[in-house]
């Protein structure tokens, strides 16, 4: 594990009750990486998102961001440098996409108490500082994103992941955690959000990409981590990974057979890859 | 609207206030010189203020706390103390008050932090009434069950107001406090507080501590209700443990819902409104509470939106009309 990577953890454990959802694990992201989170249902991936962003406390380990050790609450990661969307688009539905936006953005202007109690009166005396309204139409028009004014339960599910992100860039992340992101999208959808974690990418974020869908997380990543059961069992290049015998033991249940594997690899060859898709 | 008001370059809230201070300017003349009128407007106007105390925390942030008539009831003993223990100047009661009640609300929102829906309102309703015992019980403090009557009358600079000034006053109040909250409900901070209501792990991601930002609303709501505690006993001239009970809050819950739009200017609307059914009603006398029960009944049936929210889908039904005539 490299120590002077942008954001590490190490020996990351979770327990529920008697249940081990993660189970010593490290990782390491560098900065302008894209990481990919991969395995079955119960991998432990969203816990991993949730241990890193602070929405769950883990049981043991340490996580280290630039440097400075992460730790508190969610809002404190957030301010420290972590942009996070969910499996589950996390919105306020009765408010305009426009103001979603602007949430992200806002946010770090309301860190303390006492800028919250400020944020009331300076609210009321000027609601729409010219420079946020600027920043959102910016970011919208960056993601693709058009009818600001729309209420966020009017759109389609493809659109709310879309704010999501939008709203997690406004706060500037070094580290961006990206849960599901294709999920419940159709094939438009999914490569219109596969082209918003490219633009993620070319603004200099760091990102970590959870998602079932290895093929797709494959083609967007430098780097893959696969988890099983709380273990990481491969770390590594996403070709080698979607080849590897553990791929296989993961996500069908049995090893590859002597003859299925490349004999200089060690991998399993393409054609047994075939025949098994 | 957000959006569209920024669009256009408008100043947000304005629509509001205009059409606020020219109902404020009917009424007022209304009112006239009738000393029930005046009585009515007054009452009015406190239920109007705590029913906006309750709009931050309620409506905005989707935290039902019940005490909105234990801290009217430190606005209004703010007033009396002030008016009959020393001889500061009373007007420091409204800053006093408020500051007194945004405290024992953000003590009580820490002591409850992690309670939410009933069970909150359930604790919070016990501390109002645990709050009026108080009053019964600590006779040297805050007259007993008798209160504290006999009040000074206010003195700015060598001018004291009519009681015809002061119900000018209180509306004027009322204004002014719905206008900065739809105007601080539409902006960033409001954003941020009316996320916290559906989406906290959003907010919470996003880098506000949303029990500290959830803090700050219930201290906001509580300042707010005080300063109509205060306005009433100076009004009134007296004030006991009765005179927040809990019936205010339960009738301050309602209020928005009946004023409806979604906006401050609602819980003005649904305090007008309730004052009307329950004590300028002309059925029979006792019933009040039962003619503003059947009036919430109809209004919600008829506009579940309330009263602003079915004038503002007329209106949009009107401007439809009369374009496709037009272009007819």
């Amino acid at each position: 594990m490299a120590e002077d990577s942008l954001l590490h953890g190490r020996g990351l454990i979770k327990r529920y009750g008697g249940v081990t959802a993660l189970d010593d694990v490290s990782f390491h992201l560098d900065a302008g990486e894209i990481l990919g989170l991969v395995g079955p249902n119960g991998a432990g991936k969203t816990t991993l998102v949730d241990l890193i962003s602070g929405a769950q406390a883990a049981t043991a380990g340490e996580l280290v961001l630039r440097g400075g050790k992460l730790s508190g609450p969610a809002s404190r990661r957030a301010r420290a440098g972590l942009g996070r969307t969910f499996q589950y688009p996390q919105l306020a539905l009765e408010l305009t996409v426009r103001d979603n936006l602007l949430l992200g953005r806002a946010a770090r202007r309301h860190a303390t108490i006492w800028r919250m109690a400020a944020g009331a009166v300076l609210g009321a005396l000027r609601p729409h500082p010219p420079a946020d309204r600027e920043a959102v139409e910016a970011l919208a028009g960056e993601l693709g994103l058009d009818g600001l004014d729309r209420l966020a339960g009017d759109l389609t599910l493809g659109e709310q992941r879309l704010v999501e992100v939008g709203r997690a860039l406004g706060q500037d992340p070094v580290v961006m955690l990206l849960d599901e992101p294709f999920a419940g999208s159709d094939a438009q959808g999914v490569l219109g959000i596969a082209e918003v974690i490219r633009t993620v990418q070319r603004r200099g974020h760091a990102v970590i990409l959870v998602d079932h869908n290895v093929d797709l997380v494959a083609d967007l990543v430098d780097r893959i981590m696969l988890l099983d059961r709380g273990r990481v069992v491969f770390d590594g290049d996403p070709r080698e990974c979607l080849a590897s015998p553990q791929m296989q033991v993961v996500y069908f249940g049995s090893p590859p057979e002597a003859e299925e594997l490349d004999q200089e690899t060690g991998q399993i060859g393409q054609e047994a890859q075939d025949v098994r898709s | 609207m957000t959006g569209k008001a920024a669009a256009l370059g408008r100043e947000p809230g304005l629509g509001g206030l205009a059409i606020g201070a020219v109902l404020s300017v009917l009424v007022l003349v209304w009112v006239g010189s009738d000393g029930y009128r005046q009585t009515l407007v007054t009452a009015a106007a406190t239920y109007a203020l705590v029913a906006l105390g309750m709009y931050v925390p309620y409506l905005m942030a989707g935290s039902l706390s019940m005490a909105y008539g234990a801290y009217a009831g430190i606005g209004g003993y703010a007033v009396g103390l002030l008016s009959t223990k020393t001889s500061l100047p009373l007007v420091l009661a409204w800053l006093l008050g408020p500051a007194a009640a945004a405290l024992v609300a953000v003590l009580l929102g820490l002591v409850t932090r992690r309670l939410s829906g009933f069970f909150l309102a359930a604790v919070t309703l016990l501390f109002g009434m645990a709050f009026t015992a108080f009053l019964v019980d600590a006779e040297s403090v805050s007259g007993g069950s008798g209160g504290l009557g006999n009040l000074r009358e206010l003195n700015i600079l060598g001018w004291t107001p009519s009681h015809y000034q002061v119900v000018v006053g209180s509306v004027v109040v009322v204004c002014v406090i719905a206008f900065l909250l739809d105007r601080a409900r539409l902006s960033a901070w409001g954003v941020i507080v009316r996320t916290m209501r559906d989406a906290p792990r959003a907010v919470e991601a996003s880098g506000v501590r949303v029990p500290v930002m959830n803090l700050v609303a219930l201290a906001l709501g509580a300042a707010i209700a005080a300063i109509g505690g205060g306005l009433f006993t100076y009004s009134a001239g007296s004030v006991t443990p009765d005179t927040f009970t809990l019936n205010i809050v339960f009738l301050a819950i309602f209020m928005p819902l009946i004023g409806g739009g979604g906006t401050p200017w609602g819980a003005v609307a649904g305090a007008a409104i309730a004052v009307e059914l329950t004590l300028n009603f002309p059925a029979i006398e006792t019933s009040g509470t039962l003619v503003l029960a059947l009036g919430v009944l109809v209004i919600l049936l008829i506009a579940p939106r309330g009263v602003i929210g079915y004038a503002d889908q007329l209106r949009r039904r009107g401007w439809a009309l009369s374009r496709r005539g037009r272009d007819g």
